[in-house]
């Protein structure tokens, strides 16, 4: 029973900050990802019934461009991650929607195991899913569509931004594998 | 085993350190590095171990004597080769016994754990020549019999332990058969853990 409680005090430290090179190239990097997917979105979209951006774009560009190493970031994971996590997100919807609260837990829960077991976790899936379920009408009217568009068309631009961006600066590279 | 501590013993500020000169963010904390360099350099160990085997290290031509080689002729060809010790086999190649310096000092008469240096000072005393009492012996007469011997595929690692356990500088290594294939010295273990430490960088 000590042992529980000694286990909530944590036992290592916090890593490294990183250069100010780091900090810079993730604020170049997040700036023209998001910035490419949001001007689809609000420039070349107003007026259509199509999405572009999702708000777990802005979680995974944490990671895209800013902890480029992490496996967590890596293509398998964030094209993997937000595809598996999304269809999940638009079944619950479909299945569960009768009980909104049961919709929202069965989406990320289930979202996280599916990414675990296929080997393609990435955190923002997570939000994919519940953005699934607890989205606008307009997103839940777009159906299993919701997983091209925006989460996969959103994604792929992203990375194909991460791929131009991280391999700039020396001290990048990206990916660090694919699959 | 001072060797395999030692590596495992990295500090906090070791592994902070590398990951300062390492650019980019890791998303590990040192902790979790720690654990993960633990496990994988026990077995790393546990492989290069498995992997170095008696016949990898062993000197191959061996010299050796019959059980009726005088030990005059025994002692020539000590002295000649520049090694302080031998295996004794029979026609077929079998391994019937090991000589080395300490066999001859023990049956000179000289006391246990005695040293070259007992018979220099004992000769200075002008107490005559203490080798005729084996003068007339032959091999078979002060060999140490039977031999500890290892088999061509025992890790390295059970022959140095072999030779600590049993304190002896030489094992010969024999096939299935008992035939004498070579043989493995201290020396030959020590260049042997020199060898791993260049394949992999440590």
């Amino acid at each position: 029973m000590m042992e529980y409680f000694r286990k909530m005090k944590g036992d290592t430290k916090s890593p490294p900050y990183v250069g100010f090179r780091e900090i810079f190239w993730s604020w170049i990097g997040a700036f023209i990802g998001i910035g490419a997917v949001a001007f689809l979105e609000y420039n070349l979209l107003t007026g259509t019934d199509r999405l572009m951006i999702i708000g777990s774009f802005g979680a995974s560009a944490v990671l895209i461009y800013g902890a480029v190493r992490s496996p967590l970031a890596q293509p398998r994971n964030f094209i993997g991650g937000h595809l598996i996590s999304a269809i999940i997100g638009v079944a619950s919807h479909q299945l569960l929607h009768s009980h909104m609260w049961l919709a929202s837990a069965v989406g990320v829960a289930t979202a996280i195991a599916a990414m675990h077991a296929t080997k393609t976790l990435h955190p923002p899936g997570g939000a994919t899913a519940l953005i699934a379920v607890t989205g606008s009408e307009q997103i839940h009217s777009l159906g299993y569509f919701y997983v091209i568009m925006p989460v996969g068309a959103g994604a792929l631009i992203m990375l194909l931004v991460a791929l131009l961006v991280n391999n700039i600066p020396k001290t990048r590279r990206y990916p660090e594998f694919w699959f | 085993m001072d060797m395999q501590e030692c590596p495992i013993n990295l500090s906090e500020e070791d592994i902070l350190d590398a990951m300062k000169n390492i650019s980019g963010y890791l998303d590990i904390t040192t902790k979790d590095f720690r654990e993960i360099y633990l496990v994988a350099y026990r077995q790393a160990l546990r492989r290069i171990k498995q992997s170095l085997r008696a016949r990898d290290i062993m000197t191959r031509s061996v010299i050796s004597v019959k059980p009726d080689t005088s030990l005059e002729e025994v002692a020539q060809i000590l002295a000649e080769n520049g090694i302080s010790g031998l295996p004794v086999t029979d026609a077929e190649g079998r391994i019937c016994g090991m000589i080395s310096e300490k066999d001859f000092l023990l049956h000179m008469g000289v006391q246990k754990n005695a040293s070259f240096m007992t018979v220099v000072a004992q000769c200075l005393q002008n107490k005559g020549c203490l080798a005729l009492p084996i003068r007339r012996k032959k091999a078979e007469n002060i060999m140490v019999s039977p031999a500890v011997t290892v088999g061509e595929d025992a890790a390295v690692f059970e022959v140095s332990g072999i030779l600590t356990e049993k304190n002896i500088n030489r094992v010969p290594v024999v096939s299935q058969e008992n035939r004498l294939v070579g043989i493995i010295t201290r020396s030959d273990i020590v260049s042997s853990s020199c060898a791993i430490g260049q394949e992999t960088g440590i």
